[in-house]
């Protein structure tokens, strides 16, 4: 950055800059900040909020996440991309990723409307694949 | 007009290219983008998580209890409605945050570790209650420090 012109003996003169630089490094700080946070999940999903619960890891290589969307009164789960109306092939393909790495994970980001009974059939699912540590997602605010 | 107020063609084309670089617009515009980023940061939404633990492959514990653990069973109504051991805290579904249910599942816990017992509790959902009402409650569990929890639907074992 370049060097702003000091008064010598008299006035001492604004100087720009400092001001320049130190401007950039908030704008920096917060750009990295609201970055950071960019929610990544399926736009058809309503998370519930969770205010209390723990902020997420970033561990993306260890983890599947597991969308269940609520859609006209019926639940559809979502992994890769991918609809599972028969959860054997999702069983499978859990298992098999399990099974190469057993520290895999599975977050469960369930829209809030869903009945408690289609969260089990998910659960159970991960179950059956092996799978012990899960998680459930929420937002932080509303 | 006398002559210096005129000038010569070369000299305007000369002052139009070495335009320097100007410092304040610079200065307007980067506060405007720090502005904006600023109030983004109050109204991001940051994805959270309610750990769990499925039953089957979690080791034994080491350390065992003295004493017989506390359950506590959570129901979840259709209603949403929560209860613990069948008396209803918080009634109505706008109260997410619970305050009566989490300062009694508070004191229950710091009762069973004054007496080094571990707290059980067991998450009775209706068929039909609302994942977002579960939530509120692991939400409330995880307020009060209690991590083992069970899981069921009906009349179903569950997890």
């Amino acid at each position: 950055m370049g060097g702003g012109g000091g008064g010598g003996d008299g006035e001492p003169e604004f100087q720009i800059a400092p001001m320049i630089d130190v401007l950039l490094v908030l704008l920096i700080f917060f750009m990295s900040i609201t970055s950071a946070q960019v929610l990544s999940i399926d736009k058809e999903i309503v998370l519930p909020v969770a205010k209390d619960a723990k902020k997420k890891e970033k561990n993306v290589m260890n983890e599947a996440a597991l969308n269940v969307r609520w859609t006209n009164g019926k639940a559809a789960i979502l992994f890769e991309n991918n609809t599972y109306d028969n959860v054997e092939p999702l069983v499978e393909k859990l298992r098999g990723r399990h099974d190469s790495n057993p520290k895999y994970r599975v977050v469960i980001r369930g829209d809030k409307r869903l009945p408690a009974i289609e969260v089990q059939r998910v659960m159970s699912v991960v179950a059956q694949a092996g799978i012990d540590d899960i998680s459930f997602s929420a937002l932080n605010k509303e | 007009m006398s002559a210096h107020g005129r000038k010569k063609p070369r000299e305007i084309e000369q002052e139009q290219v070495a335009v320097g670089f100007q410092i304040a617009p610079m200065i307007d515009v980067v506060f405007v983008i720090m502005l904006f980023f600023m109030v983004m940061v109050g109204s991001v939404k940051v994805e959270r998580e309610l750990k769990s633990q499925l039953p089957g492959l979690a080791p034994p514990s080491d350390s065992a209890p003295q004493e017989m653990p506390d359950e506590i069973i959570v129901g979840v109504e259709e209603t949403g409605a929560v209860t613990l051991n069948e008396e209803e805290f918080d009634t109505g579904r706008q109260d997410k945050a619970l305050p009566t249910f989490i300062d009694t599942l508070k004191r229950l816990k710091q009762e069973a570790d004054n007496r080094n017992a571990k707290v059980i509790v067991t998450i009775q959902a209706e068929e039909q209650a609302t994942y977002e009402r579960v939530i509120d409650v692991l939400n409330a569990l995880s307020v009060a420090k209690i991590a083992n929890v069970t899981f069921t639907v009906g009349s179903d074992a569950g997890f």
